[in-house]
């Protein structure tokens, strides 16, 4: 769907740059709302699953684990929103809408992998 | 057990598929259904737009539009929830069937080791069917599930049959903001 909408916006002139561009250089501009959530939901997803292979080879094991999937998802993206891209959150509707931006979507995608790796590697 | 926990999660994939497919076929691909897609888009880009424009100074004409217009809107998203329903629910009951025989198929068998040890109105489901008291031990129907709220949002949201944003949250639709991982 990103995608979808980078080339109707590369189309119609404004601006140039793919959604890919944007995403990875600092202060970029987001005229399209959407494409920042977007962003923001599939960079959530891409950590979630990083975590749960991580967790699962180290092993992490119990509540700490959750607790730190947690800290470290929130945490990186708020610095990637608010240090990294310098959004002005009350256009999105503050810090936790952005933070809410595929949350659970992402911690069933850590659970899934930390629990495969974890089985794989350790109970095979 | 490690071949049991990748099977699980290539059959959510292949039923998230085979789900979302068959929802093209009978909801998505309609004209009916995408026609009032792009309205109900198009009035809730709108309708924000007014919003922000005015913020908080409106005076009683523009409240009484933009009361109008959510009124429009409303009803159109519970037409447009009305056009998914009838479909949704044929294929509720066609996945009900379908999850039942792999119950019946995993039933007993560990099929992954939990990391951590679930709370206590989780395990009835984490350690269903499951002998013994070692709650790190997980049965098909939790990993199932987490495969599932995962694999079929994600699924939508790539093949761009994820409800946009912008209408979720003006218009809300027949229950709420739309259901999208228990479809």
């Amino acid at each position: 769907m990103a995608k979808g909408k980078s080339s109707n916006q590369s189309t119609s002139g404004a601006k140039s740059d793919s959604v890919w561009v944007r995403a990875f250089t600092a202060n970029s501009e987001w005229p399209d709302k959407e494409e920042f959530l977007d962003v923001i939901y599939w960079g959530r997803q891409i950590i979630g699953i990083i975590i749960g292979i991580v967790w699962g080879l180290f092993p992490l094991r119990g509540f700490l684990g959750l607790f730190l999937f947690a800290v470290v998802n929130a945490g990186s993206l708020y610095v990637y929103f608010n240090s990294f891209q310098q959004v002005d959150e009350e256009e999105y509707g503050g810090a936790w809408e952005l933070t809410k931006e595929g949350f659970m979507t992402s911690f069933a995608a850590f659970l899934v992998t930390w629990i495969i790796i974890y089985s794989g590697l350790h109970f095979g | 057990m490690w071949a049991d926990t990748v099977l699980i999660l290539f059959i959510s994939v292949c039923t998230a598929l085979l789900g979302e497919g068959m929802t093209w076929l009978t909801v998505y691909r309609t004209e009916k259904y995408q026609k009032l897609k792009a309205e109900v888009e198009k009035q809730s880009k709108k309708l924000e737009k007014r919003k922000e424009a005015h913020g908080d100074s409106l005076d009683k004409q523009q409240k009484k539009k933009i009361e109008r217009e959510e009124e429009r809107l409303k009803n159109n998203n519970r037409d447009l929830s009305l056009v998914k329903m009838k479909s949704m629910f044929a294929i509720g009951f066609a996945f009900t069937a379908l999850l039942s025989m792999f119950n019946s198929i995993f039933d007993g068998r560990i099929v992954a080791r939990l990391p951590f040890t679930p709370i206590s109105w989780i395990q009835g489901l984490s350690h269903r069917n499951l002998p013994g008291d070692d709650y790190t031990e997980c049965s098909f129907i939790f990993l199932y599930i987490l495969c599932t709220m995962s694999i079929r949002q994600n699924i939508q949201k790539m093949l761009g049959f994820a409800p946009s944003r912008t209408a979720s949250k003006q218009g809300g639709g027949l229950f709420g903001p739309p259901p999208q991982q228990f479809k």
